[in-house]
C-alpha cells in the first residue's frame, strides 16, 4: 500500500504538480526584502499618485503594485510578445535595474495576450516578473500602445513616463537621484 | 449584339468560376494595399509601430481577410509591423517625436480576380476597394475607420 501511494506521488510530481520547475516571469521573479544599507528618497509630495492595480503575473500568482512600491522605486515597462521593440526596451530597462539594488522592475503585458506573454517571458529571461494587466491598468497610464516606461517613486508616485521607451542614460539618472544611500 | 456579349461574359464567368473550382486557370491580380491606421499617437518618425488606441487590434500578428462582395474570403494572413510616419507631412515639427500615424504595407500576391474586395480586420468595418483602383505601380492605400 505504501509502494503504491509512493508510485502515486512520484507520477503527480511528474504531471506537473509541484515540480519545482523554474516559471520565468512569475513568483520566483518577484524581489525579495529590501537591502538593510539601501534607503530611497520620496517621491516630491507634488508628483501625482500612480494608478494602483493588482494583476496575476504569468504563472498566476497575484500581484498588487502598490506592494512593490510602498519601499522602493519601480520601473513598469509596457510590453507585448507582438511588438517587436518591446524586448529591447525591457531588457535595456532590466539592465539599468540591475545596476541599481533594490529596485523593482515589473513588466505589463496586455490582458489579451497571457498565452503570449509566458513565452515572452521564457524568451527574454530577464528574472523580473511580468504581470497581464487589463484594460484599464493600461489606460490609467495613458498607454496608448507598447512599449512605454513609467518610473514610480516611493510611495508611490510617478515621477516620469516615456511612451516608445527610454534613453538608457536618462533611466540611469532618474533611479541615481531616487536613492539616499547605497 | 450587347445581349449576346452579356450571354458570353455570362459564359466565360461561368467557365472561369469552373476553373476556378477545378484549381487552375482562374484570372488573379495581384493586390499591394497601404493600411493606414490614424492614430495620431506620438512616435519617431520611421519606428515600428502597431495602431495605437483605439486600433490596438491592428498590429503584428492580427489576422486580416480579403473578401469578395459576396463574403467569400480569397486571401487572410496575418498583419505586419507598421511604420510610423508623419500625420501631417505638411508640417515640418521640429521636434523628434512628432504625431504620426501607423502604416502596414500587404502584399497579396494571386488573388482572384474580383470587380470589388473587403478587407476585412479583427474588429471595425471592412474596407472596401475596387479592383480597379489596384495598380501595379503604386499601392493602393487604405484608412481605417
Amino acid at each position: 500500500m505504501a509502494l503504491l501511494l509512493a508510485v502515486l506521488l512520484a507520477a503527480a510530481g511528474c504531471a506537473g504538480g509541484d515540480s519545482g520547475e523554474e516559471s520565468h516571469g512569475g513568483a520566483s521573479d518577484l524581489p525579495g526584502p529590501l537591502p538593510e544599507d539601501v534607503a530611497f528618497r520620496d517621491a516630491p509630495a507634488d508628483a501625482p499618485a500612480a494608478p494602483g492595480f493588482s494583476a496575476e503575473l504569468v504563472d498566476g500568482t497575484p500581484v498588487t503594485a502598490s506592494d512593490l512600491w510602498d519601499d522602493r522605486p519601480v520601473v513598469l515597462v509596457f510590453t507585448a510578445s507582438w511588438c517587436n521593440r518591446c524586448a529591447g526596451v525591457h531588457r535595456q530597462a532590466a539592465e539599468v535595474v540591475a545596476e541599481h539594488e533594490g529596485v523593482a522592475l515589473l513588466g505589463v503585458v496586455p490582458g489579451d495576450d497571457a498565452e503570449g506573454a509566458r513565452e515572452y517571458a521564457e524568451d527574454l529571461d530577464l528574472g523580473h516578473p511580468i504581470a497581464v494587466g487589463d484594460e484599464d491598468v493600461w489606460l490609467s497610464y495613458a498607454v496608448r500602445e507598447p512599449p512605454a516606461v513609467v518610473l514610480v517613486a516611493p510611495p508611490g508616485k510617478v515621477l516620469r513616463g516615456w511612451p516608445g521607451g527610454v534613453d538608457r542614460q536618462i533611466l540611469v539618472r532618474s533611479l541615481d537621484e531616487l536613492f539616499e544611500r547605497r | 449584339m450587347r445581349r449576346a456579349q452579356a450571354a458570353a461574359g455570362c459564359l466565360s464567368a461561368a467557365l472561369l468560376g469552373l476553373a476556378g473550382c477545378g484549381g487552375g486557370g482562374e484570372d488573379t491580380v495581384e493586390a499591394h494595399l497601404r493600411l493606414v491606421v490614424p492614430d495620431n499617437n506620438i512616435r519617431v518618425e520611421g519606428v515600428e509601430c502597431a495602431g495605437a488606441r483605439p486600433f490596438d487590434y491592428i498590429r503584428p500578428g492580427a489576422s486580416f481577410s480579403l473578401e469578395a462582395p459576396d463574403g467569400s474570403v480569397l486571401a487572410d494572413g496575418e498583419l505586419p509591423a507598421g511604420r510610423a510616419e508623419n500625420a501631417d507631412p505638411d508640417v515640418d515639427w521640429g521636434v523628434e517625436r512628432i504625431p504620426t500615424v501607423c502604416v502596414m504595407e500587404l502584399e497579396l500576391e494571386d488573388v482572384p480576380d474580383r470587380p470589388r474586395y473587403r478587407l476585412r480586420l479583427p474588429e471595425g468595418r471592412p474596407l472596401e476597394f475596387e479592383r480597379a483602383h489596384l495598380s501595379a505601380d503604386e499601392p493602393l492605400q487604405l484608412i481605417v475607420r
